[in-house]
């Protein structure tokens, strides 16, 4: 298990730029304290499979240290987690993850959406994987069962993908006139298929109609909502997807400034000023796969750990956008609200 | 003594002193630490029947408050009747439900019809008045029927616990609020429970599927077949109510369990401890006294050991110093200063070796000095203990020599046994008659014997004594002579005897020693002897005239004996003095 590799002139080109400081750091730490290289080294090491950088990745990794100390590992004392960062350009996910792969891993860890889990999986069927996504795990073709996973992987699955129809739900209740509804699609996401029609079919039951938007990068996202503005939808709601949701606060401006009512699925877009969101519990699910990643540490096998749901699903709530954008919240929505910003 | 080996009897007897004494201190130490272990045993299963079972009833009612907390939300929805409007209200009631009870997954709220109302779920979309007639529902239908209805566990894609939980109102128009209650949340519930150090609870439902575990990860698995251990664990204390039970968990480990019923749902709580922690305390305690028990034993074999070391010890000391003093060794001291009997019994041994040292050494003496001592005398100077009598010194003896006439020429013709015969009746005769005298007999010789008066022991009137001695002598050995002599055989017996002053004593080598008289007496009375003929007893002129007339003499011719430059004059006793 090497640790401490040298920078090499390649480093500094690839992609994983927080991989290369830890790397470099680590370089560091063998330079002045040769003797404990050999303690280091006997560490467990945990691949961990980013999407995004470490900056928009904070919260969601004190999450999972926060499980992998509930199993009794601690970073840095008795693991060592070795990162990869694709800053956000997922098509570089599949390379990064078959670089994790090349390691005799313990285990690999790929949060934050079906993007990551299927590049991880694509990489390795002999690294235990544990994810963290928030579709159907089933329906994604990542695990056979959620009781038997089977495979190499297993891991924690969020309703966020499933619930993309109440936030169309909850938008209609906000801005409970209008006729149209836009929703933000990013076509690029393994789940956005089923999470259009799951939306369609949702707009069709509350007698709406839908103004599909699509958006794969942060230039698209000025056009989004100047589309809404222009179509006069009652606001936009963004599908589950992970792009979208980790970038909540660049968003949370766009709409503020666009004046554009909008739900998304991560609490961070109402916490940065959006109107609201709904959607499973990022903390909790990260949380969780920290557990299950170090039980796989433990030696137990994904196959057998079954894949867990979270339970919770979250409605954040800003008021203060809310009057920014002249609505008022009607007490439906005030009382279903696990939280409201002011 | 001869027929039995020593060695076997002391062995035997240490190991009966050792036996009894190991066992007087084991056999005790034995029983207490038995009857401690029971009742050891039987106080530790007694608490922790009582506390599994406290545990398990606690666990129970604990679960029984989740539900129930989740039923008495329910009630809430169902106090007004439909008739009465307020659509809008019952919608936020059951939002604010969804909200304040994480647990449930969606509500459905269903009038006195069974028209559905009202549907609010966290995933799904909301409801109202879909009309969906729910009145078959078993879920409406039980309700309905017993205000509350408990559904049957259902695993959501293979996995996730379900149930669903239907509430009447108290009065048929308020209609039924039917819940879909996700049973991971009790998780939150079991989890708190703690039994002991690792023991825990768990929840099996009617049919003994898993319904809440400390692992989260052994419910979700929903594995019938892997569950199969904890419904042989329940049936196993079904049969036995109210009593902890050991049997095994799902791992296969040993575990001491007790269960208590969760009413209206059906379900059981078990709570388990693995069984080696559970009488970790009793195992404690038993290792301890096991640990007593083995060094009271060590101490009682070592006591033990020691002790009849001790009492065989100087009994085997006692029996060797018996068995060499036995032997003749007087002179060997048994050594023991053991304070006690044995040594007061070593003391006797020893005073009785010294005794028998002392008497051997005089009967050594005695038979010594018998042979040259009338026994009396040698008695006496045995008993007196002094020996000095038998010193060299110059006495006024009389010496008296024997012997026969004629043997010589009878024991040429005569054969050895009657030779043996002849001397032994004779020197027999001799000896009895210088013993009665209380004369000493010197020696014999062939024929012939020598015998001192006077010495070592002096006794009055020497010569005179003599004189009596000879005639019996004569007497004595003229009756012997007449029963041995034939007709080719003359026998015959002559006596001489000389007074005056000899030197006496003990004369000997290493290995024998005689008491003699040498001097001139003792020539002159072998002269005489040598000259006296049968029947004649010769004496000179001193022990003549020391008689003083008392015994007739008859003074003879003086004659010329051999180693005397004058003829001596010879004195014969009358009657005797000529054959």
């Amino acid at each position: 298990m090497r640790l401490a590799r040298p920078p090499s002139a390649g480093a500094v080109d690839r992609p994983g730029r927080r991989g290369f400081v830890a790397l470099a750091g680590g370089a560091a730490v063998s330079a002045t304290l040769g003797p404990r290289l050999a303690g280091a080294q006997t560490l467990p090491v945990i691949g961990y499979l980013g999407s995004e950088s470490p900056e928009l990745y904070s919260s969601r990794l004190a999450a999972f240290r926060e499980g992998l100390l509930d199993s009794g590992y601690s970073e840095g004392r008795n693991v060592a987690i070795e990162y990869r960062w694709a800053d956000g350009q997922y098509s570089r996910l599949p390379a990064l993850a078959k670089e994790l792969a090349e390691r005799p891993l313990p285990v690999m860890v790929a949060p934050g959406g079906a993007e990551v889990v299927l590049a991880a999986k694509a990489a390795t069927s002999r690294i235990p994987i544990v994810f963290e996504m928030g579709g159907d795990p089933i329906k994604l073709g990542v695990v056979e069962s959620l009781a038997r996973p089977g495979g190499n992987l297993t891991g924690v699955s969020s309703l966020s993908v499933e619930v993309s129809r109440k936030r169309l739900e909850f938008m209609r209740e906000v801005r409970p006139g209008a006729k149209r509804y836009a929703v933000a699609i990013n076509p690029l996401s393994p789940t956005a298929e089923s999470q259009l029609r799951n939306l369609e079919a949702a707009a069709h039951s509350l007698g709406v109609e839908l103004l599909v938007l699509r958006a794969n990068v942060e230039a698209e996202f000025d056009g989004l909502f100047a589309a809404v503005r222009d179509a006069s939808a009652g606001g936009l709601v963004f599908s589950s997807d992970p792009y979208f949701a980790y970038r909540s606060r660049q968003l949370a401006a766009l709409a503020a400034r666009h004046e554009v009512a909008a739900i998304m699925q991560s609490r961070d877009f109402p916490l940065a000023g959006g109107l609201m969101s709904y959607g499973g519990d990022f903390h909790q699910s990260h949380r969780q796969s920290g557990r299950q990643a170090g039980r796989v540490l433990k030696g137990e096998k994904p196959a057998d750990l079954p894949v867990q749901r979270v339970t919770k699903v979250e409605l954040f709530i800003n008021v203060k956008a809310a009057v920014a954008l002249g609505l008022i919240f009607p007490p439906s929505i005030l009382t279903s609200a696990d939280r409201v910003i002011e | 003594m001869k027929a039995e080996p020593g060695p076997r009897r002391r062995t035997s007897l240490f190991w009966k002193y050792f036996s009894l004494l190991f066992a007087a201190v084991v056999v005790p130490l034995l029983i207490a630490g038995a009857s401690e272990a029971w009742l050891g045993y039987r106080d530790a299963r007694a608490r922790l029947n009582e506390l599994l079972n406290a545990e398990a009833r606690l666990a129970a009612v604990k679960i029984e408050d989740f539900l129930d907390a989740i039923r008495a939300q329910l009630g809430w929805t169902v106090q007004l009747p439909w008739s009465e409007g307020g659509g809008d209200r019952r919608r936020l009631d059951a939002l604010r439900l969804l909200r304040q009870v994480p647990a449930v997954l969606s509500l459905t709220l269903v009038d006195a019809d069974g028209e559905e109302r009202l549907f609010v779920s966290r995933i799904g979309l909301n409801r109202i008045d879909s009309g969906n007639d729910l009145s078959t529902d078993p879920a409406v239908e039980g309700a309905q029927a017993d205000s509350v209805w408990y559904g049957p566990v259902r695993f959501l894609d293979g996995s996730e616990p379900f149930m669903t939980m239907a509430v009447a109102g108290n009065r048929s128009s308020v209609g039924v609020a039917v819940a879909e209650v996700n049973l991971k949340f009790i998780w939150d519930v079991v989890s708190e429970i703690q039994v002991g150090r690792t023991g825990n609870a768990l929840v099996l439902d009617r049919p003994g599927r898993l319904v809440a575990h400390p692992d989260i990860n052994l419910v979700l698995r929903a594995d019938e077949a892997g569950q199969r251990p904890l419904q042989d664990l329940r049936a196993i204390l079904l049969t036995r109510p109210g009593e902890a039970e050991t049997g095994r968990d799902i791992a296969g480990n040993m575990v001491l369990a007790a269960m208590a019923p969760i009413p209206g749902v059906d379900w059981s709580v078990i709570v388990k401890q693995p069984l080696s922690e559970a009488f970790a305390p009793l195992y404690g305690a038993l290792w301890r006294t096991a640990a007593l028990l083995v060094g009271g034993a060590a101490l009682a074999a070592v006591l033990a050991w020691w002790l009849a070391q001790r009492m065989t010890g100087p009994i085997r000391v006692l029996e060797e110093g018996v068995t060499r003093i036995g032997a003749g060794q007087f002179d060997h001291r048994i050594e023991l200063a053991t304070g006690d009997e044995f040594e007061r019994l070593a003391k006797r041994f020893n005073e009785m070796a010294a005794e028998l040292a002392v008497s051997q050494e005089r009967s050594q003496r005695i038979s010594r000095l018998r042979r040259f001592l009338a026994p009396q005398v040698a008695e006496l100077v045995d008993r007196s203990g002094d020996d000095s009598v038998l010193d060299g010194r110059r006495v006024e003896v009389v010496v008296v020599f024997c012997d026969l006439r004629g043997f010589t020429s009878f024991a040429a013709r005569a054969d050895t046994a009657t030779i043996i015969e002849v001397l032994r009746d004779y020197y027999d005769m001799l000896e009895r008659v210088v013993n009665a005298h209380q004369a000493t007999l010197v020696n014999f010789f062939g024929d012939g014997a020598m015998v001192l008066v006077n010495a070592p022991v002096s006794v009055p009137n020497p010569a005179l004594r003599a004189i009596a001695m000879a005639g019996d002598m004569q007497t004595g050995v003229q009756a012997l002579l007449a029963g041995w002599r034939t007709a080719e055989h003359e026998l015959g017996f002559g006596i001489g005897l000389a007074m005056g002053p000899a030197t006496v004593g003990r004369i000997g080598s290493q290995g024998r020693l005689d008491y003699t008289a040498v001097g001139n007496v003792v020539n002159l009375a072998s002269r005489l002897c040598a000259s006296a003929e049968d029947k004649q007893i010769l004496l000179d002129r001193v022990a003549a005239g020391a008689i003083e007339a008392k015994t007739p003499l008859v003074e003879l011719d003086p004659r010329n004996l051999k180693g005397f430059d004058q003829p001596v004059p010879v004195f014969a006793v009358r009657g005797n003095e000529s054959p």
